[in-house]
């Protein structure tokens, strides 16, 4: 059964994000990874407070902790003078700092929800819930946790799995460069993976960059100017080649994506078709985020080929960003259920806002 | 005491409930290749495994005269590969396509009914060995097909741009045009074994069961040197597979009944 504690030993989160802060602010408010351990430390040694874990990311900045004050209003305060003390704030920018002031089921809630991506830019992204299993850690490292945070954050990871093994808030890409990934795992083995840029475009930069972060073989940037793709090639650690030579290496790639400023097709059928006879019939995949297009659409006609212009990939990237919305229902009432499984919600009739230990 | 005939309907009825459940799974968009797929298909196999025990002593031989008795002993062989296969290749799915041709054919078993053999005298264990093997190169060549029907949904779905539900749950299709290549081979080589240990026998070699089987070896090895060749692209290779099991599927009725 669940025993009801008292504000002593109450839970608290105050922070803010991207919703609530623009950049300019979270900069200055974000915590230096190596500085971490140290913000830990002085939080948990506030008049008052018991334990505590710092999350700091590009997106957001937050301070969890367990505190025996009067009131959550005590702790919320102890923990914005800290902030405005830590960073130095002046008065006129610690009066305009908008700061999300969560107690008890509401903390927890918002780090069920944190964890499983829900509040993240991307809904459903997966990368949140490293980070917050690092900041943990480097808590727990600290010995700034206790049994309230302990608790807490194991629960939440938990329910982070659970949102994300019984809904689909993660199927699908909801970006250009992930769906250039979808794609290219669901043709080849990723890990063979070669793959050719021509023309060295913002938006191509980034789905290679995808790619390889994913774990393709190889990249070879071809571009006009032969420069820009050495400094790319480097960069990305690939191999640099001159622009009148990148048709000759077409049949060794597996994926070619083409961002040229070329005012005409530079991809054209007959071209892919020998392609793909020199390759034996292995599948290309051909991805054309050039305006004007520089893949010629008859080329998707050819056995073995895949062509995906700029439009239809923003259409899946679409797609999957609404069908992630679809599932947020879904998962907002699972956290809800894990919410009264592990004791966080009121008990019916209860006027007391107190935290509940299962 | 539970009759033979129980125990298939109860492996149909599994194999059955794993096409539901597979179905429900896709449909709701939470798939996992995970506990009741594997448990159903499991169970359904068990309890193949018990039929065929049990007839086998109903009948006093490997039952795989009539063509009731073929049709589940190719379904048993297709689970078993299934077992075998799916995990080797990581076919996420293949349970899926595999549980509705397997329940079909016990379906199709029980309207052909199972009689009684005639009584025969003493076992001749090579032919039994080459009537088995050769029916479990068939069950290579049926998830050769299922594979083949796979690939061409995954590559319809990649060249129309239709992202989403199956798609995700889908091998790469060069996974499952190597996963063909290897299935054709092996049910080749079992194929071969099979009209290899004929050669042992007194069977005429005009008999139609076996020129039906060396036209089956036929059409497959040239499958397979065209695959092997790479002489047609992988989705020729995905339709030979599936339409190529259509020959073996017909050349049990000539078999059974020659």
């Amino acid at each position: 059964m669940p025993e009801t504690t008292d504000n002593r030993s109450g839970l608290v989160c105050v922070g803010l994000n991207y919703k609530t802060t623009p950049v300019e602010v979270r900069e200055r408010l974000a915590f230096p990874e190596a500085q971490v351990p140290q913000a830990v430390e002085q939080v948990r040694g506030l008049p008052g407070f018991e334990e505590s874990v710092v999350l700091s990311t590009c997106n957001r900045v937050e301070l969890y902790a367990a505190h025996s004050l009067p009131s959550g209003d005590h702790g919320h305060a102890a923990l914005r003078d800290y902030l405005v003390k830590r960073f130095e704030l002046e008065p006129e920018h610690a009066e305009a700092m908008v700061l999300y002031n969560l107690d008890a089921d509401e903390a927890a809630r918002h780090l069920f929800r944190v964890v499983s991506g829900l509040d993240s830019m991307v809904l459903g992204e997966t990368e949140i819930f490293g980070q917050v299993k690092a900041a943990y850690k480097t808590a727990l490292a600290s010995g700034a946790t206790a049994r309230t945070l302990n608790k807490l954050f194991q629960q939440a990871f938990t329910v982070g799995k659970k949102v994300r093994n019984d809904t689909m808030i993660q199927r699908g890409s909801t970006s250009v460069g992930s769906v250039a990934v979808d794609l290219a795992e669901k043709i080849h083995d990723l890990k063979e993976c070669r793959v050719m840029l021509v023309g060295a475009g913002e938006m191509s930069r980034t789905c290679a960059q995808s790619l390889l972060s994913r774990g393709a073989k190889s990249i070879i940037v071809s571009n006009r100017s032969h420069e820009k793709a050495v400094e790319l090639a480097a960069e990305m650690k690939g191999t640099a080649m001159k622009f009148d030579e990148w048709e000759q290496a077409l049949h060794e790639v597996d994926v070619i994506i083409s961002s040229t400023s070329a005012p005409h097709f530079v991809i054209k059928p007959d071209q892919i078709d020998q392609v793909m006879r020199r390759r034996r019939w292995e599948p290309l995949l051909l991805i054309d985020i050039a305006v004007p297009r520089d893949v010629d659409p008859a080329v998707n006609e050819i056995e073995g080929v895949y062509l995906y212009d700029i439009d239809a990939l923003q259409t899946i990237a679409d797609d999957g960003r609404r069908e992630r919305e679809r599932q947020l229902a879904a998962c907002e009432r699972i956290i809800e259920e894990q919410l009264e499984k592990f004791g966080y919600l009121k008990p019916p009739g209860s006027s007391q806002p107190g935290l509940l230990v299962s | 005491m539970l009759q033979s005939s129980q125990i298939l309907t109860a492996s149909t009825l599994a194999f059955a409930c794993a096409v539901v459940q597979g179905v429900l799974a896709l449909k709701s968009g939470v798939w996992k290749q995970g506990r009741m797929q594997l448990m159903l298909m499991g169970l359904g196999f068990l309890l193949q495994t018990g039929f065929i025990y049990l007839r086998g002593q109903d009948v006093g031989q490997c039952p795989m005269k009539t063509l009731p008795d073929i049709l589940v002993f190719i379904a048993w062989s297709i689970v078993l590969l299934y077992f075998l296969v799916g995990s080797a290749f990581r076919l996420s799915l293949l349970g899926v396509f595999t549980a509705p041709l397997v329940s079909i054919m016990q379906v199709m078993a029980f309207l052909g009914g199972f009689e009684a053999y005639p009584p025969r005298g003493k076992i001749n264990a090579l032919v039994e060995l080459h009537a088995a093997v050769a029916l479990i190169a068939y069950a290579a060549f049926a998830l050769a097909c299922i594979t083949g029907v796979m690939y061409l949904v995954q590559e319809r779905m990649l060249k129309r741009h239709q992202i989403g539900g199956l798609f995700y749950q889908l091998p790469p299709i060069q996974g499952l045009a190597q996963a063909i290549q290897r299935l054709v081979r092996l049910g080749l080589l079992l194929l071969s074994i099979s009209l290899g240990v004929s050669f042992a026998l007194e069977t005429s070699v005009s008999n139609p069961k076996l020129v039906f089987s060396w036209v089956v070896w036929g059409l497959y090895a040239v499958i397979s040197v065209l695959m092997w060749r790479h002489f047609t692209s992988p989705r020729r290779t995905a339709w030979l597979a599936v339409i190529g099991f259509i020959l073996p599927f017909i050349s049990l009725w000539i078999v059974t009944h020659a």
